[in-house]
C-alpha cells in the first residue's frame, strides 16, 4: 500500500529527474509493442490450430468441415473456423471474442466433450450460430460470395430466380444455406426444435395458482392418468395452474365461446378470434369441465359469446413462467420469413380479426412448422392494431 | 556528509523513484487498463447486439 502511495505521489509531480524525452520514447516504444503484442496474440486465437486445440472442436466439428466444399474444392480457397465463426471487422471481433468467454465455460466444464453431449447440443448451438449469422446479413460469407460477382448465366433457372430475389435484398445467406459446413442438427420429428431450443422446455415445478404460458400447441385430457384427449391447448396461452399430479398438471383456461353449435371452441376474449383452446364434443357436453358466466351480444355479428374457464388436465411439459421469449421467437420468425418475398407488413397494420386470414393466405409460400404457425399467427394477433394502438 | 553528497544521494533517490514508478504504469498499470477497456468495448456491442440493435462498423 505504502509503496503504490509512493508511486503516486512521483507521479502526480513533473518529473524532476527524468528528461521529458526519455519518458515520451520509452511511452512510444511501449505503446508499440503493445500493440503489436496485443494484435500478435488476438490473432493466434484467431487461428485454426487455436480453435481445434479443443478436443470437442476438433472430433466434430473439425472433421465434419473436412467432408465439404469448403474444405477442398476446385479453386483451392479454403474456409478455416475463424473465416465464418469470428467477424473480420475489428469492432466486432472483439465482441465475438469476448462472446467467446462462454467457450471457454464449456471448456472448463467439459459441456460437449463427448459425442453424445456435442450431438444433444448440437441443435442449440447451431440454432445461436444461426442467430448470429442473421444478426449480421451473413457477412461471414459475403467476405467472399458476393452478390455482385455471382454469374447468373451458369446458374440454373431456379437458382437464377432465387439469387436474384436474394441479391435485391441483400439477403443473408444462411436463410437457406444451413448445413454446408457441418452437419444439420437432427430435427427429426421433434415438435418445433427451434422454437424449443429458444424458449426452453418449461418448469418442471408449478406453484398453485400461479400463470404459465404454453410453449407448444398441447393436448388436453379429462383426468391426470387417462388417455382420453379432451382437446388441445393452443401456443402461448396463458393458463392457471391449479394442482398437480404426477406428470400432469389441472389447469383453469379462461377465455369467450360463441353460443353456437357445440360452443367447443374457446377464444381469447369477447368477440376476438383468437384461439385459446379447442375441445372436443364430448368434453364440451361434460358436465364441470365448462363453467359459464355472463354472456354479450357481438352487434357486427349478431352473435351471442359467453365468458367461460375450463379446467382440464395437460402434460407438465412446455408450460413456461413468461410468454415475451415466445413473442421474441415469433417476431423474429415474422420478419426473416415473411421478408422473403416482401416487406412484411407491420404488426398494428390489420387487427386481430383480419390477421389470421392475412396470414392463412401467406403461410403456403414458407416453410413453418404447425407450432410455429399457431405461434406466429398469435402473435400478430395479440400484438394488432387491437391491442396495440398505433398511428398510422 | 557535506551538503553535496546528501543532494547527490537524494538525487539518486528521486531518479530511482520516477523510473520505478514510470515502469509501473508503462510495464503494468497501463497495458492491464487497455485490456480492460478494449474487453469493455466489445462486452458493450456484444449487449447491444442481444438487445437487438445493428451495430454500424
Amino acid at each position: 500500500m505504502k509503496w503504490l502511495i509512493n508511486i503516486w505521489k512521483t507521479l502526480n509531480k513533473p518529473a524532476k529527474y527524468l528528461t521529458l524525452g526519455s519518458i515520451s520514447l520509452t511511452a512510444f516504444v511501449m505503446g508499440i509493442l503493445f500493440w503489436g503484442g496485443f494484435n500478435t496474440a488476438l490473432e493466434a486465437t484467431n487461428t485454426e490450430e487455436f480453435c481445434i486445440s479443443c478436443h470437442s472442436m476438433e472430433s466434430k466439428p473439425y472433421q465434419e468441415l473436412q467432408q465439404t466444399v469448403h474444405w477442398s474444392n476446385h479453386a483451392g480457397v479454403r474456409a478455416t473456423c475463424p473465416d465464418c465463426h469470428v467477424p473480420h471487422d475489428w469492432s466486432r471481433k472483439i465482441a465475438r471474442k469476448m462472446e467467446a468467454s462462454s467457450d471457454v465455460w464449456g471448456w472448463i466444464f467439459n459441456t460437449v466433450n463427448t459425442s453424445e453431449k456435442f450431438e444433444d447440443k448440437r441443435l442449440e448451438m447451431a440454432s445461436r450460430e444461426w442467430a448470429r449469422f442473421d444478426r449480421d446479413d451473413s457477412l461471414a460469407c459475403k467476405n467472399c460470395h458476393e452478390y455482385d460477382s455471382m454469374k447468373w448465366d451458369e446458374m440454373s433457372t431456379l437458382a437464377q430466380k432465387q439469387m436474384k430475389r436474394a441479391a435485391e435484398k441483400d439477403q443473408s445467406c444462411v436463410d437457406c444455406h444451413k448445413g454446408i459446413a457441418h452437419k444439420l442438427p437432427d430435427m427429426g420429428d421433434a415438435r418445433a426444435p427451434q422454437l424449443i431450443a429458444e424458449v426452453g422446455s418449461g418448469e418442471s415445478q408449478f406453484s398453485n395458482d400461479e400463470y404459465y404460458f404454453s410453449a407448444l400447441t398441447k393436448p388436453l385430457f379429462f383426468s391426470p392418468t387417462g388417455d382420453v384427449e379432451a382437446g388441445t391447448l393452443n401456443v402461448a396461452t396463458k393458463v392457471k395452474v391449479l394442482e398437480t399430479n404426477g406428470n400432469r398438471v389441472k389447469v383453469t383456461i379462461a377465455g369467450w365461446r360463441k353460443k353456437i353449435g357445440a360452443s367447443r371452441v374457446i377464444y381469447f376474449d369477447f368477440g376476438i378470434n383468437m384461439l385459446t383452446a379447442q375441445l372436443s364434443i364430448e368434453a364440451a357436453k361434460t358436465e364441470g369441465v365448462i363453467t359459464p358466466f355472463e354472456e354479450k351480444e357481438d352487434e357486427l355479428t349478431g352473435l351471442k359469446w359467453q365468458r367461460v374457464e375450463t379446467t382440464l388436465w395437460t402434460e407438465k411439459e412446455y408450460l413456461l413462467t413468461e410468454q415475451q421469449p415466445l413473442w421474441d421467437y415469433a417476431r423474429t420468425t415474422f420478419r426473416k420469413s415473411c421478408s422473403v418475398c416482401h416487406t412484411q407488413p407491420d404488426e398494428a397494420h390489420f387487427d386481430a380479426n383480419t390477421w389470421p386470414g392475412m396470414f392463412q393466405g401467406m403461410i403456403a409460400f414458407v416453410n413453418m412448422d404447425d407450432d410455429t404457425q399457431a405461434l406466429v399467427q398469435k402473435y400478430l394477433q395479440t400484438h394488432s392494431s387491437t391491442f396495440v394502438k398505433k398511428e398510422h | 556528509m557535506t551538503t553535496k553528497q546528501i543532494e547527490e544521494s537524494d538525487s539518486k533517490k528521486g531518479k530511482h523513484e520516477e523510473l520505478k514508478a514510470l515502469g509501473f504504469i508503462i510495464v503494468f498499470l497501463f497495458p492491464i487498463l487497455s485490456i480492460f477497456a478494449i474487453g469493455g468495448y466489445g462486452l458493450i456491442i456484444w449487449l447491444i447486439q442481444i438487445f437487438g440493435g445493428v451495430v454500424p462498423h
